[in-house]
């Protein structure tokens, strides 16, 4: 029975509930800060929220959106983003963004680096992210 | 020869008139001197330091993860531009409204690391009295927001802020002012040739 199961999960794996694409960062250095951007979509028939990222190169991670109050900017953290069944959330540019604070080496445009997404229902996914100068 | 000479005063009005109609916006940015700090850790006198040429000028801080990086990379993409189409004595100066922390060095790594050439880009620093003062001129404001002490005692924060891109022609006038985020690299480029013409 158990041989069966392997073999049917090895023929047939399931469907990742969550998809993360788009993964990149943008350049910066040591100490500084900056920010990684993914689209994640939501597959699956339940709600997921995203409530933590994990990252070797920051001294400090959390989850922001940039907001604008007339023609000012600005940017405050959030606890979790939440993805509705079937949809799809873009953490982008001038939007929501992952904040990497106290940068422990310079990231240069084309370097590869790590993350761990941790989301309630689909639990931990790494992806890696390649930086960018661009917008 | 008199006909001639009316007629090339009456060119140079239209051309005159056409810019203004552009370009409205017409501050005058050099009745005052400000003394600042550049990236290298020199003295420079702002406007003096930009006076015969077109300015393209951006408000940062460096800490800034999302809006200011946009601000930087799109002052960059507009010096691309000005490049592709064969202008390349625009200048470009970014001027920091954190001056507690953006010290000369860090600019100058913060240009480094996005490839600003220093023959065409200036990063400006100084004390907070006189970038409050300059930033005033600009009409651009930033707030201190988030403040707290990480665990090593030092004070972090973020900031609210104009977003802003401004314009400077080659008499040290402010001409027009753009979202710097989100700014249209082809209108920007456009307002710089009129200024040329």
């Amino acid at each position: 029975m158990n041989i069966l199961l392997i073999i049917l999960l090895v023929s047939f794996p399931p469907e990742d509930k969550i998809k993360i694409n788009n993964v990149w960062m943008r350049t910066s250095s040591q100490n500084m800060a900056t920010a990684l951007y993914f689209t994640i979509e939501n597959t699956s028939e339940k709600a997921d929220t995203l409530f933590r990222v994990d990252s070797d190169i920051a001294g400090k991670v959390e989850i922001h959106e940039t907001y604008s109050q007339g023609d000012m900017m600005g940017m405050q953290k959030v606890d979790f983003l939440a993805i509705k069944s079937k949809k799809i959330l873009e953490l982008k540019p001038g939007s929501y963004h992952v904040m990497l604070m106290k940068l422990k080496e310079d990231v240069n445009d084309g370097d590869k680096e790590n993350f761990v997404l941790h989301f309630k229902q689909a639990g931990e996914i790494n992806v890696t992210a390649t930086a960018k100068k661009s917008n | 020869m008199n006909k001639i000479f009316t007629i090339l005063i009456s060119i140079i009005l239209l051309l005159s008139i056409s810019c203004k109609e552009k370009l409205p916006l017409d501050k005058d940015l050099t009745k005052k001197n400000y003394n600042l700090i550049n990236q290298e850790g020199e003295d420079v006198v702002f406007p003096e330091i930009i006076k015969g040429h077109i300015i393209v000028m951006g408000f940062i801080y460096t800490h800034c993860p999302d809006i200011c990086p946009m601000t930087t990379h799109n002052m960059y993409l507009t010096q691309k531009k000005l490049k592709e189409d064969g202008i390349d004595d625009v200048k470009f100066v970014a001027l920091s409204f954190d001056p507690d922390r953006d010290l000369p060095e860090v600019l100058r790594k913060f240009a480094e690391i996005r490839e600003l050439d220093f023959k065409s880009w200036t990063l400006l620093t100084g004390d907070r009295t006189t970038v409050n003062e300059l930033m005033k001129r600009f009409d651009v404001r930033a707030i201190k927001t988030d403040e707290n002490l990480d665990e090593d005692g030092i004070l972090e924060y973020s900031m609210m802020h104009t977003d802003r891109i401004s314009l400077i022609d080659e008499n040290g006038r402010l001409r027009k002012n753009y979202k710097g985020s989100t700014l249209n690299i082809e209108e920007i480029v456009n307002d710089i040739k009129t200024l040329m013409d």
